[in-house]
């Protein structure tokens, strides 16, 4: 039983508009003119395109173009035939926004918190010999600039033997770079810059920080960091630009803030074990306190931001945890003796073959 | 059949309101928040929506077609055709400055600057095909059946071109580029014909490329004769002169930061009058009426609305750390997971009213391009048939992907 509407009608084929009615049969209608009569067309072919003034609009799957506008109120014996409305989009006007909302939010929570805490247990699963192989891609020889000298190296050896139980799978080297820096890369590789060596005051010094370093060895921080930061950028590349990125970079410098401070607790363990004062360390972060400006920031809202903002704890508040550490009436000994330390120290300048800085003048 | 309708007040018209405009950015800014960004693309959808069948040309709307998926598609594509190997040789070539080897790192770089280059060309071009494919008026739509993969070589070699003479040749360089995109398109059966003139805009080229100048020029003489004027050495602020030189620096600066953003302005006016004013489309000829003041108030109020934005961001922000600053910071020191919630809490806050305010921006530049345009001529409806164009399926990914989006 056909039924009478009135209607717009574009057929895709050129730009005249024309006012039809619909004629239904069944599960078919036809568009009719004064003269002519467009179709038969399906109804199961109709697709929703929105609404236009009073209209709602509907387009028709294959046919580019095609256009029908129910004016006004659509006739109840029609709305069965109709495809449903569409707002935010299928599985959001299904559920209902407020509803969709709450299980996106839930799911991202769940994916944001699976990124952040996978990496601890995933990261041990990671073969030794993987991610050796990961360094020695990355880092290679250091193009030339590990310094080497037959008693700076033993120096430097008895360093590390004096700081870690086990160090036969660890690499330590000094690079001939002049930035007060250590680094712990994939590998087990620790590299101290020859900037930190030559102007530390005492062997202690670079005990502290080597055994940092080692700390985010054995606790595996470097493998994690590299997992947690590539989870998060996959997870927030959705956002654009800046957004993700800084959500990405608060997220991964909570997560580094607590490595730095598990390295610390590390450190200072492992200075107890081989008797070495941690006096020294304390104010190796004294003079680097002073130099990023964190020793006058005594209170306030500055502080407050860079504890954020920055991927390490505040070298004021190493400083004083490091000397807090400090236990009276312990019988500390030097780490190294100061032929050994000499050695250690003047290793890069005595090494004839060793390349120098980066490799371009920036310096 | 035959519609003339190009003496009416304007035949592109606007309808839109900003609060009904609203109800859809607000609702997107929340969704794309709780979906990690990913809603983004539908939300795109929904903007386009609104606005394109809230514009008239002559007595019917536009209709934007586009799906958010195909847009997520195209994002997905770029990701892992372009981002992953991208990421590969970015990581590659660090290992190579590592181990020494500067020079086959650099040669990687720069390739990979050379081909980001190319691609952000072929985005510019693709980008400006989808919109014109998704877009329908009376049933049709437009598009091209050009890949843009030449455009892209245009877009690099005449951007060189014209940074060799200090970049004078800039004007030069849009205009032709302009022109050739446009000459690629088409809507229903008409090709565009774009024959802008790019030596009319040298003149506020110029102006622009030299208030700097001016600018640093006056201040040096208008300085120099009143510290003479002044006289006497020793400090500059014992004498009259001296202290009204000291005041020109500081109006020099902040002119600096008025009237250089004000050329830029006058350049972007002329340049889209220009532009536009060369396009051609069968009998149809356009005119973009936007004038230098109309520009200068469109760009105060965007100011004015991220500045508002950027209030409401911080807000929350102030509200945790300024409430007690030393206790903050205590908390924070010795890792409460409590604290960084709610600093991580509160960043995600802050996020509402910037994306809300870059939706009314997106809003408002629709509507200051909408109510700008004008046509004139006769589009024979008989004669505008469909489009025979190819239709890409994978949306703006490349230029997404580039973060260069422009109208």
């Amino acid at each position: 039983m056909p039924t009478f509407f009135d209607a717009w009608h574009f057929d895709g084929k050129s730009a005249v508009r024309r006012k039809v009615e619909v004629q239904t049969v069944g599960n078919q209608f036809y568009l009719a003119e004064l003269e002519r009569r467009h179709g038969p067309f399906a109804f199961a072919d109709l697709e929703y395109a929105g609404e236009q003034g009073d209209a709602s609009v509907y387009k028709m799957g294959g046919n580019d173009g095609w256009r029908l506008g129910l004016v006004g109120n659509v006739p109840t014996e029609l709305v069965p035939h109709l495809p449903a409305k569409k707002t935010y989009g299928g599985w959001i006007d299904r559920l209902g926004i407020g509803p969709a909302s709450a299980v996106f939010a839930i799911v991202s929570a769940a994916v944001v918190a699976v990124v952040l805490f996978s990496p601890q247990w995933l990261a041990p699963l990671i073969p030794a010999s993987v991610e050796t192989k990961i360094g020695d891609a990355l880092i290679g020889d250091f193009g030339g600039r590990f310094c080497s000298t037959p008693k700076g190296k033993a120096a430097l050896a008895k360093l590390t033997n004096a700081l870690d139980a086990d160090p036969r799978d660890l690499q330590v080297e000094v690079a001939n770079i002049d930035m007060i820096n250590a680094v712990a890369l994939p590998g087990r590789k620790v590299i101290l810059f020859n900037g930190l060596v030559s102007q530390a005051k005492s062997p202690d010094e670079v005990a502290g920080v080597l055994a940092h370093e080692i700390g985010h060895v054995r606790e595996k921080h470097v493998m994690q960091g590299m997992l947690r930061q590539m989870g998060l950028a996959v997870v927030l590349g959705g956002f654009d630009g800046n957004g993700g990125s800084t959500l990405n970079g608060l997220l991964s410098t909570t997560y580094t803030r607590e490595s730095e401070r598990e390295a610390d607790d590390h450190s200072l363990k492992a200075l107890k074990s081989a008797s070495v004062s941690p006096i020294a360390t304390a104010d190796f972060f004294r003079r680097l306190s002073a130099m990023d400006g964190s020793a006058q920031m005594r209170e306030g809202k500055e502080r407050a931001m860079a504890s954020y903002t920055s991927s390490h704890p505040l070298s004021d508040e190493r400083r004083k945890l490091f000397e807090n550490s400090v236990i009276k009436g312990k019988a500390y000994r030097p780490i190294l003796s100061s032929d050994e330390w000499t050695e250690l120290k003047t290793m890069c300048a005595q090494d004839r073959k060793v390349k120098s800085g980066w490799g371009f003048d920036f310096e | 059949m035959s519609d003339s309708q190009g003496r009416t007040p304007s035949a592109v018209t606007f309808h839109g309101s900003w609060i009904d405009f609203a109800k859809i950015a607000l609702p997107n800014v929340l969704l794309t928040l709780v979906t990690l960004g990913i809603y983004r693309f539908w939300a795109t959808t929904r903007e386009r929506n609104y606005l394109w069948s809230k514009t008239r040309f002559i007595d019917e709307p536009l209709e934007w077609t586009g799906t958010g998926m195909e847009l997520f598609i195209g994002f997905i594509m770029v990701l892992f055709l372009l981002g992953v190997p991208f990421a590969i040789l970015q990581l590659v070539a660090q290992g190579m400055i590592f181990q020494g080897q500067v020079a086959i790192a650099a040669i990687l770089v720069i390739t990979m600057v050379l081909a980001i280059y190319y691609l952000t060309g072929v985005a510019y071009f693709r980008t400006l095909r989808y919109r014109l494919s998704r877009t329908y008026w009376r049933g049709i739509r437009g598009g091209s059946d050009d890949q843009g993969l030449t455009y892209g070589f245009s877009y690099i070699w005449k951007n060189f071109a014209a940074a060799i003479p200090l970049f004078l040749l800039y004007p030069w360089a849009s205009i032709s580029l302009w022109n050739e995109r446009w000459n690629l398109m088409s809507f229903g059966p008409y090709r565009f014909e774009s024959n802008a003139r790019w030596t009319d805009l040298m003149k506020r080229y110029l102006l622009f490329y030299l208030v700097p100048f001016l600018i640093f020029a006056g201040i040096f003489i208008a300085g120099v004769s009143a510290g003479m004027s002044g006289g006497g050495g020793g400090n500059p602020f014992d004498s009259a002169g001296g202290i009204a030189a000291f005041t020109l620096i500081i109006v020099g600066v902040l002119a600096m930061y008025i009237l250089v953003p004000i050329a830029a302005l006058m350049y972007y006016s002329k340049f889209f009058r220009v532009a536009v004013g060369g396009l051609r489309l069968g009998d149809l000829e356009f005119e973009f009426k936007a004038r230098s003041p109309d520009w200068i108030l469109y760009w105060l109020g965007n100011i004015a609305i991220m500045g508002l934005a950027y209030g409401f961001a911080f807000a929350p922000f102030s509200a945790f750390v300024f409430a007690s600053p030393e206790q903050f910071a205590q908390k924070i020191e010795a890792g409460e997971t409590f604290m960084t919630a709610g600093f991580i809490i509160s960043a995600l806050i802050a996020i509402i009213p910037l994306a809300f305010a870059a939706s009314i921006i997106r809003y408002r530049a629709w509507k200051f391009f909408a109510v700008h345009m004008e046509a004139y001529g006769e589009v024979n409806l008989d004669h505008l048939t469909q489009s025979e164009t190819e239709v890409s399926s994978h949306g703006e990914g490349l230029l997404d992907a580039f973060d260069v989006g422009a109208m």
